[in-house]
């Protein structure tokens, strides 16, 4: 077996993650079918597999997805334009960084999700209640990681455009935010997961039947249907996680200088 | 006390030729004396370098002339005006490039940074001129961190030289590339200034290479740094690593920095 440094050929790669998989799968569903574990309610693996077909022609289903998407979207963009612009203003003015400490603080300890009633109180139904729940989830990492991004500048780099007659704000914008852009970026991509699990759980809450989460409440009503609801779950989850591929890849594209700063 | 050992002013300033004048330029951090009335000529258009043992105050000292930093007590004059901010003219290229250069600009950009201002045309030719300057043509769309260290430091230095400028300070550049390499960049750095005609000081702690490339050499003592003494080289150029080095008079002058090092380490052990 190869250590964790050495390298692997990306096929033996991909057998590796399948049989990761499958097997977890096999066990499960060997688990279930011997009356080892006699739970009601648990689902067989093969059952979701046949409750995502069944899923799948299900058009209220895909309503139910793209809405869950849109909200996302919506609150994670909203996120990334407020952490970005208050985390760099925090990362780089230190009177910007006094004003906002105390209420980052504050706000950050909220569970986003308890807000969401009360911001269905305020604005009411929709999809923006549930979207900006999600931002104020979303918010933070981004926030955070602009801000240390900004701050963590490179000391010598900032010397070096000093020394080409640079002043403060040129410093800013020619080295200091494009050099927190990875930074900031970043914190976009742990905020995209948490924001899709944001966004599922405040539908769940007050989404009152809409998206990912409502149609899971809706189909959790009617016990037949667990298969439908633990597939729905499934797809929620295989959601997730393209997502997060595909920012990864969006990470190397657009960052693939780092790779300057590893070194 | 060391105090009967030490030069205060082996050079009286002029205030005539010199391109850079540091009279009584004294540094302290809190109660801590990084340089103690440092005073010395810089002459225009030759290269000078400063040398000194490790923690002597040589980085100190640059970024006071760069006018990045402020004297506690003593002034800076460039170009007889005194320095208060970054002085117009002046480029520096410090030790680490890695970290000097921009990782997400390719060879150009980054050899086009201080010329920003400048309309396009005008700094397509400069970038051009500096990056031939220095033997990187054709590397214009790398990244640094495609490079290898010398490679860097020769974007480091092109990108110096776009800025045109009248003052080359160069803070230990050579200390982290290997010995070829570096036997290289000193070439390089002779037969640039030759050609230019820039003012040209170099902080080192190589004994070798500031002989080697000085015009003069200005020896730093143990901190709290006092000149110890300014030599000027006469050394014929355009120089070589064989024939000059093998010169007995470079050999003569080495052993002399040596002692003068030695000597002011021992009186602050002692």
């Amino acid at each position: 077996m190869k250590l964790l440094h050495e390298p692997l050929s990306g096929q033996r790669q991909v057998v590796l993650g399948v049989v990761g998989v499958v097997g977890t799968a096999a066990v499960w569903e060997g688990v279930i079918r011997s009356g080892l574990l006699d739970v009601p309610g648990l689902p067989l693996p093969s059952g979701v597999v046949r409750g995502v077909g069944d899923l799948l022609p299900d058009s209220t289903f895909w309503d139910a997805v793209v809405f869950t998407l849109g909200e996302w979207m919506l609150g994670l963009a909203i996120a990334a334009v407020v952490g970005v612009l208050v985390g760099g203003l925090m990362g780089a003015f230190r009177s910007a960084f006094l004003v906002f400490e105390w209420p980052v603080e504050a706000f950050r300890v909220l569970p986003s999700v308890a807000v969401g009633p009360i911001l269905v109180l305020v604005i009411g139904q929709g999809r923006l209640p549930l979207s900006l729940t999600v931002a104020l989830a979303c918010v933070w990492p981004v926030l955070l990681n602009t801000m240390y991004g900004v701050r963590s500048t490179d000391t010598t780099a900032v010397m070096t455009a000093k020394t080409f007659g640079y002043g403060g704000l040129a410093v800013l914008r020619s080295i200091k935010i494009p050099s927190a852009l990875p930074f900031a970026y970043t914190g976009v991509r742990i905020a995209a997961s948490i924001g899709l699990l944001v966004a599922v759980s405040a539908e769940l809450l007050i989404g009152n039947g809409s998206g990912i989460g409502g149609y899971i409440l809706s189909n959790t009503a009617n016990a037949t249907n667990l298969d439908l609801v633990y597939a729905a779950t499934l797809v929620a989850g295989v959601l997730g996680v393209t997502v997060n591929l595909v920012m990864a890849k969006l990470d190397d594209v657009l960052f693939g200088w780092k790779k300057g700063l590893a070194q | 006390m060391t105090e009967a050992r030490v030069t205060e002013n082996p050079v009286p300033p002029t205030g005539t030729s010199a391109e850079l004048l540091l009279d009584g330029v004294s540094r302290s951090y809190g109660d801590n004396l990084a340089v103690r009335s440092i005073s010395a000529e810089v002459p225009a258009s030759k290269i000078s370098v400063i040398v000194g043992p490790s923690g002597c105050g040589k980085s100190t000292l640059l970024r006071i002339i760069s006018g990045l930093d402020e004297p506690t007590a003593g002034r800076v004059e460039f170009e007889g005006v005194p320095v208060k901010g970054v002085p117009e003219g002046l480029a520096m290229v410090f030790q680490d490039y890695s970290r000097s250069l921009y990782p997400w600009m390719r060879v150009d950009k980054n050899v086009a940074f201080p010329i920003k201002h400048l309309p396009a045309k005008e700094r397509a030719e400069r970038v051009r001129f500096a990056i031939d300057e220095v033997g990187l043509s054709g590397k214009e769309k790398l990244y640094p961190w495609q490079m290898s260290g010398g490679m860097q430091q020769r974007v480091a230095i092109a990108r110096a030289l776009a800025s045109h400028p009248k003052l080359l300070l160069m803070d230990e550049p050579y200390a982290s590339v290997d010995a070829q390499t570096r036997a290289d960049l000193e070439d390089l750095l002779m037969r640039i200034q030759a050609e230019l005609g820039i003012t040209v000081l170099v902080v080192t702690h190589d004994i070798d290479e500031s002989v080697y490339l000085a015009d003069r050499i200005i020896v730093l003592s143990a901190p709290p740094s006092v000149v110890a003494e300014v030599i000027d080289v006469d050394l014929p150029r355009p120089r070589d690593h064989i024939a000059t080095k093998t010169d007995p008079r470079f050999v003569e002058i080495r052993g002399h920095v040596t002692r003068l090092l030695r000597s002011k380490e021992q009186a602050t052990s002692a």
